[in-house]
């Protein structure tokens, strides 16, 4: 037992010792990241799928700021997606995502000020409606 | 692929001529080498001004195709359309009461508001019951062609109903 635990301890400083080697190459790291960065846009998705019910059922500060969250951050990442498919170069790339990345700050802060200054996001859908 | 086959190569060059030492690396850094290939790929490309081969204007439109770049057209228009209400809360002097009231009070009948209820609530429907459609691809379910084009159609018809049911509340 004892010496299958020493195994997997050397096992893993091997890996941690190989990924830092690498990661000033962004050798494994950067694919470990794309990787990472998939699982939190699905994540992500169904977090917000969920949102949707819940704001029709209990409506609350809480869930006004945390879809402002949620929804700012998944529309952030897809626009990103259809930059990659699109823009090409490197400083085209740069500028694009500096842009979006700006676009996107301002509706998060733009949702937040409605939320704390106004009727709050999930008020606004019921209001508008009643129509 | 012949990209992987060709860095995959370069990287087996490279090793011939020992300057990574005892450090074999087995696995590809697809991250970088992947990358500049492609930036040399689209700067040389566009630099020799070269056509792009007709594919959109030729290939036979297909349902998937047809739903596919809806989902990317009514994901872009959401995010949009959610930007601009936020900056426009952030410059528009008035609340959101008032504006709602604004609205209101403009002489448009009930179909009018009927209507624009279905135009805002299709998009956000259909995205995110194709959105499902999508996770469930990401679970590996469904890739059969048939399967394609099933829940295709059944994300069609929710989204129609749903907007319908949602449009009449």
């Amino acid at each position: 037992m004892a010496k299958l635990l020493s195994n997997r301890l050397y096992a893993q400083e091997h890996v941690k010792d190989k990924a830092t080697a690498l990661a000033d190459g962004h050798g494994l790291s950067s694919s470990r990241a794309a990787s990472k960065h998939w699982t939190g846009e699905r994540v992500l998705s169904v977090v917000l799928l969920g949102m949707a019910p819940a704001a029709h059922l209990c409506p609350a500060p809480l869930l006004d700021y945390s879809i402002a969250a949620a929804l700012t951050l998944h529309g952030h990442w897809g626009i990103g997606q259809v930059l990659t498919d699109y823009v090409h170069g490197d400083a085209k790339v740069k500028l694009a995502k500096a842009s979006v990345l700006l676009l996107s700050t301002a509706t998060y802060f733009g949702l937040c000020y409605f939320n704390y200054h106004d009727v709050g996001l999930c008020k606004a859908v019921a209001m508008l409606w009643q129509i | 692929m012949a990209l992987l086959l060709r860095t995959v190569a370069r990287q087996g060059l490279c090793l011939s001529r020992s300057q990574f030492g005892v450090l074999y690396r087995p696995a590809v850094p697809m991250g970088t080498a992947a990358k500049k290939e492609i930036n040399k790929f689209w700067a040389k490309n566009t630099q020799l001004n070269r056509p792009v081969s007709p594919h959109i204007s030729i290939y036979k439109w297909s349902v998937p195709m047809m739903m596919s770049i809806s989902h990317r057209g009514t994901g872009v228009a959401l995010s949009s359309g959610i930007s601009v209400f936020a900056l426009a809360a952030l410059v528009l002097p008035e609340s959101y009461p008032y504006y709602l009231d604004l609205i209101h009070s403009m002489t448009f009948g009930p179909q009018f508001f009927a209507f624009s209820k279905f135009a805002l609530a299709f998009p956000v429907a259909y995205h995110s019951f194709n959105g499902i459609r999508h996770l469930a691809w990401d679970l590996g379910k469904g890739f059969k062609i048939p399967e394609v084009y099933r829940s295709g159609y059944i994300v069609i018809a929710l989204t129609v109903l749903t907007s319908i049911g949602l449009a009449a509340m």
